[in-house]
């Protein structure tokens, strides 16, 4: 009998197919797909966004086609989501097996594997082809969330040591203020600065938000894998056609995470003979300035506060009523936590 | 015919070919495939004629192909554009 598919089969049953693989269940999915044979569950899969996870098949049914089954699924339905382009971070050994199915490997280290199926990587630097130039380039990698006196002190500290600065604003949307903001921001905020390109790091800046952990057997390793993965991707596959050769963070004195980040970033751009210059981060009212501060002066209406912090374009936007119901969410945000 | 809307056609698995088309001022077809290097010049060769047939002269064709034959090139292709053109 020929396998049906379903959308939606029995969780529970697809939660025992998973872990039964030694993947872990993680409940946050868009779709999740199941491929039946004679009313049994025999293999499954999920879609978080453009990531495809949690992909499991029982041994009596590998080696059938049943991978491009599920595949074929989960890519229809993040295609019909706005998503061409679909990611996969799996092991070592799987990878055979996507290539297989036309994936395209992005980036390896250690037990993680990262892929991609669709116009991607190569579609990304086309875009931005025409805004590469020659010569000893530096990049910026931020958040801005949002632009502060701080990423102005380290953008044009950057600007003055390279031939072009490249500055990325992250685009996954996990900010109080949403990408169009930040990236707007940037911009005017930089506009000063003729040797400066502000580019969007599209999929290419892996956060924490966006890599799944199931495949992972121990959770402490899943903070260092991720950072692992957002380095290499950054040093391997995006630099080298910028004309990278600096790499230019601010140093943090607060966030362990971050400063982790910068201890793991700094060793990884090395091995791929990538300077890292790690500059101190500049003082207001006696404390290093950082987006944290910005939201919570934000949110207190200290607009006293705010003109010590951050650049003209930035204070514009934060006086102007589109900025409103983004003080609104940082105010929830501070209750609920 | 003309490309009005995103639509898809075809599956991953072995021998077939999944079809994603899309509105664009010209016409672009990106192929990826497990036989790219020995076939591509012949898959985009039928993709060309197959659009030609239905007067196709813009849009964005995006192939992922499993070393499918040609006369289910021409079919995915036909049916992926038949259905982005509301047809």
């Amino acid at each position: 009998m020929r396998p049906v598919l379903f959308d939606q089969p029995v969780l529970s049953e697809a939660r025992r197919l998973i872990e039964s693989h030694g993947l872990r269940f993680e409940p946050e999915f868009d779709d999740l797909v199941g491929l039946f044979d004679d009313g049994q569950l025999v293999a499954c899969g999920a879609r978080a966004g453009y990531v495809l996870k949690m992909l499991a098949i029982e041994p009596s049914h590998q080696g059938t086609d049943a991978l491009g089954e599920l595949v074929t699924k989960l890519i229809l339905s993040a295609i019909s989501a706005g998503h061409n382009t679909v990611f996969i971070f799996t092991m070592p050994q799987n990878v055979a097996s996507f290539e297989a199915l036309n994936f395209r490997m992005l980036v390896t280290h250690g037990q993680t594997a990262l892929l991609e199926h669709g116009p991607g990587l190569e579609a990304y630097l086309a875009i931005h082809a025409s805004q590469i130039t020659q010569g000893s380039n530096g990049a910026v990698v931020i958040n801005g969330n949002p632009f502060t006196l701080g990423h102005l002190h380290l953008v044009e500290f950057a600007a003055r040591q390279v031939d072009r600065l490249y500055l990325f604003v992250v685009r996954e949307d996990q900010s109080v203020f949403p990408f169009d903001v930040r990236f707007r921001l940037a911009q005017e905020a930089t506009a000063h600065l003729p040797n400066v390109t502000v580019l969007d790091t599209s999929r290419y800046a892996v956060s924490a938000g966006t890599f799944p952990s199931y495949f992972l057997k121990r959770l402490d390793e899943v903070a260092a894998a991720q950072m692992q993965i957002d380095v290499l991707l950054f040093a391997e596959r995006i630099a080298p056609r910028f004309h990278v050769a600096c790499r230019f963070v601010g140093q943090e004195p607060l966030c362990e995470t971050t400063a982790a980040y910068n201890k793991i970033m700094a060793e990884v751009l090395e091995a791929h003979a990538i300077r890292c210059v790690e500059l101190p981060r500049i003082m207001a009212g006696g404390l290093p300035i950082s987006a944290t501060r910005v939201r919570d002066a934000f949110a207190a209406n200290d607009f006293d506060t705010l003109r010590e912090l951050v650049p003209s374009a930035t204070l514009a936007f934060l006086q102007s009523p589109s900025a409103r119901p983004i003080a609104e969410r940082i105010r929830s945000k501070m209750e609920k936590a | 015919m003309q490309i009005r809307r995103k639509a898809s056609a075809g599956t991953m698995q072995s021998s077939d070919l999944m079809v994603v088309v899309e509105p664009s001022d010209a016409l672009q077809v990106d192929i990826e495939s497990t036989v790219k290097k020995q076939y591509e010049h012949l898959i985009r060769a039928r993709i060309a004629s197959t659009l030609e047939e239905l007067k196709i002269s813009a849009g964005h064709i995006q192939v992922s192909d499993r070393g499918a034959l040609d006369y289910a090139i021409a079919a995915r292709i036909e049916t992926a554009v038949r259905r982005a053109s509301g047809e």
